[in-house]
């Protein structure tokens, strides 16, 4: 045979194989996201939560995406059928693919690029998309007024998330994900060197991803279910995991930024070697992502919600010239003091 | 205005004589659908049903530039019970609202003019029926009056005990609705962990955790029992933390007060003008209580003051109910050390026959001024039985008070009103 | 706490009687009525707590008005708003309750409307909140306020063709027998078509069970 015929065959198989590997490490992600969620909250109302499912129910999140599929997909009828069914797609190729460019373990990334901050810039900016599009193309009202504001809230939130994070890129040097890591094996972790930035960022963040308190869009109490309203089946249980795979993804690249990546904290030895480094490296990673993620979901069981026009007027009052004079105060540290 | 689009009218059939079954919801909208206005298949401008058919339906209905029709239909995760709110919405911003009622109306009035005046109090529990102790407090003693007679002192005093224990846990599942239609999640579980004791404890006394079916007319059913009591002293060394749990999460929380302060302002003369009173009212400082007005009950030997708030806003409304929770405590506590001896229940006949006349009764429960007004003609049943219920007459404030504010307000205004469906709609 | 739980064991009571027309410690008012509603207002009566007058259909609103806003009277809440139908051949009556801090007792004011044209001025004009009253007193008896911005019913359904609360309106169970009887589709068997329905009929005694 040809031997480019073969590359091309054994690229499109290592193709199919890496998007296999993608989709299996992001949908129990979503589980274990979404049984901590139920529980977490669960404990802090005073109450059990899931107890029946596996033993202390720890397979309801699973079942809950089991029993989605299984359940009918309706379409409304005047929905712009194309687009409709293209939103959830969106939103979760959106979460998906960020998985790619987190540094889990040194040397265990998916796609390490020395501008693995831009692309992931780049892909959250498509969830906005799918959000206004679902939105609009289901002729709801209510998913209207809710792709509306989904889209409204992103968008001012991506600015400051951007910009605190170009905050840490000053400092570092690098658009890479892998050598930010490495420069704060060196010089610290980023968070003693960000600190205007970390909050900054996770609430930016949390804005970003829809998380109460800024969880407007999908606010249940007002309007249903936003965007997602009209969606039923195995197209809103592309929303509902990608919005904890975003959680766990926005936790993730937190830690990276700011809390040292896969480097553990001071009394251990910050990285060991090989392949029980890597190991090492994989525990320290989830457990500090973790760590964010039931700090999320605390703040869900506590606070309520802030009411649009009071959450736009946050973004661009308050987080956005806070996010330039941290910029600005990075940027003359650096300068001067020749980081 | 009622938009029947669900269905599209159903085709003829091909062959005239062939049979068919006919299609009643068909034929109704065929008897009333006016033809739709079509562009390339879409509907240009939905018809509508029928013409406005008063000055203020044209108004709202009537859409301007930008504007659009947004129901908070009767199926929504938190309109108070099964309510329609038509809003006219330019964007974000509420420019009308139109109430539609009538989704959970039984007919109450009507079916107790059917009814013996002992079965009468049965009917009127599931009116308002997150505080159900009331709604029978009313017409007991309407019929009181009616038959000519004054329950036992221990009656009232139960009475006042239950009535009392129903306003505090109706007040403190506001705060939990209040803050579940802000998006806190955890308030109203807190609570109901507070409602699930005090239940616990009435269904001792009564047989029954919602709708008592506990008065009667010269009297309560039943007396005090061990387990009440024991319950009710674990109860008391308890409240004020639970209480206190709730308010720490919601009084001082930031997110919390910008979402309520200033919102849904209501001056104290437009709330007279309006008819709105019990808590509302009192928060926008009209120190209205008709517990001190004309007392009834057992209240003239209470000690306790009318609470108001200055402000009329949505948090002014929280704090109030807040403040009548802890009043109503202090209030439980003297009802307790005061209770007489004595039988709990008059002896009447079965089936009561008083003279004709009328009588009207009002009391103050958790929403408000509720008043039965009961006319007898001498027999068993009664003539007329007419309830006024406070949330019916709270929900006319909306139209007044939503314009301008965020659709996301019109939640967090209603919570504050805090209406039951069950009352406003009989 | 023992005093609580144990009840007296006396005789049983038949509860203390009350009197049903004491008269009312409302001397004050009933003089300031019989004074500045000497022409309006007739037929005066005391309960313990209540006084009650009946005021003409065309006096209605500046009976109210003075009630409202004359500073002897000070009645400026309207607590209840109700209808009473007193059967076929007689009338109805629209009642108002009226609280003041003046004075130690309601105040009812009783306005007789006619049967055959139920038609009486409104009070929005005095009080907003009355509007949501009149509407039902429109939706379940029938009785027009003239005036009122927005009469439309209430609790029934905007086409609904009847007055519940009336006394010649019967319960479902008796509609055959109403006057809105016999006007939906459902209810005139003329219109049905039962073609398919024999079918069903016909293959009732077939064996396989029920479908």
């Amino acid at each position: 045979m040809d031997p480019a015929f073969v590359e091309t065959l054994l690229g499109v198989g290592r193709f199919v194989a890496a998007t296999t590997l993608l989709l299996l490490l992001t949908v129990p992600t979503a589980f274990i996201v979404g049984q901590l969620e139920l529980k977490i909250i669960a404990l802090m109302q005073l109450r059990y939560g899931p107890n029946r499912v596996g033993p202390r129910g720890m397979f309801q999140s699973a079942i809950h995406g089991f029993k989605i599929l299984a359940k009918e997909d309706q379409t409304p009828d005047r929905a712009d059928v194309p687009v409709f069914t293209l939103a959830p797609w969106m939103v979760f190729m959106a979460a998906a693919m960020s998985m790619l460019v987190i540094p889990f373990a040194p040397g265990l990334v998916a796609f390490d690029s020395d501008i693995g901050v831009i692309f992931f810039f780049a892909i959250i900016g498509l969830s906005v998309v799918g959000m206004l599009v679902a939105g609009w193309a289901s002729y709801n009202k209510y998913a209207l007024l809710g792709g509306l504001r989904s889209a409204a809230q992103m968008v001012s939130y991506e600015i400051p998330l951007t910009l605190s994070i170009v905050g840490v890129v000053v400092l570092t040097g690098t658009l890479s994900f892998t050598h930010i890591v490495e420069w704060q094996l060196e010089h610290g972790w980023a968070v003693i060197w960000q600190l205007v930035g970390f909050p900054i960022f996770f609430i930016a963040a949390a804005a970003e991803i829809n998380r109460t308190p800024f969880d407007m869009v999908e606010a249940d109490s007002e309007i249903v279910a936003g965007p997602f309203t009209e969606y039923s089946g195995m197209r809103f249980g592309f929303f509902y995991f990608a919005e904890y795979v975003a959680l766990f993804i926005m936790c993730g690249i937190l830690v990276t930024l700011f809390f040292g990546g896969w480097l553990a904290p001071w009394p251990f030895p910050a990285q060991l070697d090989g392949f029980a480094g890597t190991v090492y490296g994989l525990v320290w990673f989830f457990l500090k992502t973790y760590i964010f993620v039931f700090i999320a979901i605390w703040v869900r069981a506590t606070l309520p919600r802030v009411r649009v026009d009071q959450l736009m007027g946050m973004a661009w009052k308050a987080l956005l010239p806070l996010a330039l004079i941290n910029l600005f105060v990075t940027a003359a540290v650096v300068l001067i003091f020749k980081l | 205005m009622t938009t029947t689009r669900s269905r599209p009218a159903p085709e003829p059939p091909a062959d005239p004589d062939e049979p068919r079954i006919p299609d009643p919801i068909a034929l109704d909208a065929m008897a009333t659908a006016a033809p739709r206005q079509e562009f390339f298949g879409f509907d240009i401008v939905p018809p509508p049903d029928r013409p406005p058919q008063t000055e203020r339906e044209q108004e709202v209905y009537t859409l301007g530039d930008g504007e659009m029709l947004v129901n908070m239909g009767p199926q929504h995760p938190s309109t108070h019970g099964v309510m329609r709110l038509v809003l006219k919405v330019r964007g974000e911003v509420v420019i009308d609202i139109d109430p539609v009622l009538g989704y959970l109306h039984r007919g109450i009035e009507k079916l107790c003019e059917e009814a013996t005046y002992t079965t009468v109090l049965t009917y009127v529990d599931p009116m308002d029926y997150m505080s159900a102790m009331h709604n029978e407090h009313a017409p007991a003693i309407a019929f009181e009056k009616l038959y000519g007679i004054h329950a036992p002192r221990r009656a009232e005093y139960i009475r006042a005990l239950v009535v009392e224990l129903n306003r505090v846990f109706s007040h403190g599942l506001m705060m939990g609705f209040l803050a579940l239609d802000i998006g806190g999640l955890t308030p109203i579980l807190y609570g109901f962990i507070n409602r699930d004791e005090v239940v616990e404890m009435l269904a001792a006394i009564s047989g029954q955790r919602m709708l008592f079916n506990f008065f009667r007319v010269g009297g309560v059913n039943f007396d005090t029992n061990d387990e009440f009591m024991s319950r009710l002293g674990r109860w008391r060394a308890n409240v004020l933390d639970t209480i206190e749990m709730n308010e720490k999460i919601l009084t001082e929380n930031e997110i919390f007060r910008a979402r309520t302060r200033g919102m849904g302002t209501l001056t104290a003369k437009q709330a007279i003008d309006l008819g709105v009173s019990g808590p509302n009212l009192r928060a926008s400082g009209v120190p209205f209580d008709v517990r001190k007005a004309h007392p009834y009950c057992i209240y003239n030997e209470l000690e306790f003051d009318v609470i108001t708030h200055t402000e009329g806003d949505t948090y002014a409304r929280y704090m109030q109910r807040i403040a009548e929770l802890k009043q109503s405590i202090h209030l439980i506590d003297q009802i307790v050390d005061k209770m007489p001896h004595g039988p709990v229940q008059a002896q009447v006949p079965g089936i009561i026959r008083p003279r004709p006349g009328r009588a009207y009764a009002a009391i103050e429960s958790p929403r408000g001024l509720y008043s039965v007004y009961a006319i007898s003609d001498g027999g068993p049943n009664p003539y007329r039985f007419r309830m006024r219920d406070p949330s019916f007459i709270s929900l006319q404030v909306m139209p007044k008070l939503m314009p301008g504010h965020l659709i996301a307000d019109t939640m967090a205004i209603m919570a504050s009103l805090d209406p039951i469906m069950g009352g406003v709609d009989k | 706490m023992g005093h609580v739980c144990r009840p007296g064991t006396g005789p049983p009571i038949l509860g203390r009687r009350r009197a049903l027309s004491a008269p009312a410690a409302a001397g004050p008012l009933v003089r300031l009525l019989s004074e500045r509603l000497a022409d309006a207002a007739s037929d005066l009566w005391t309960d313990e707590d209540t006084v009650e007058i009946q005021v003409p259909r065309d006096k209605i609103v500046e009976s109210l008005r003075t009630l409202r806003d004359d500073a002897d009277f000070g009645f400026f809440f309207l607590a209840d708003a109700a209808a009473v139908d007193y059967g076929v051949g007689n009338w109805f009556e629209v009642v108002y309750h009226l609280y003041s801090d003046r004075h130690p007792t309601w105040l009812r004011v009783r306005v007789k409307v006619d049967r055959e044209n139920p038609v009486t001025p409104t009070i929005t004009s005095l009080w907003e909140g009355a509007m949501f009253h009149e509407r039902e007193m429109y939706d379940m008896m029938g009785i027009v306020f003239e005036g009122n911005r927005d009469l439309r019913r209430i609790y029934m359904s905007p086409d609904y063709r009847s007055f519940p609360q009336r006394k010649d309106f019967l319960l479902p169970d008796d509609a055959a027998d109403s006057a809105a009887a016999g006007n939906r589709p459902l209810e005139r068997p003329e219109t049905w078509d039962l073609g398919k329905l024999d079918d069903a009929a016909a293959h009732r005694d077939e064996p396989g069970g029920p479908v």
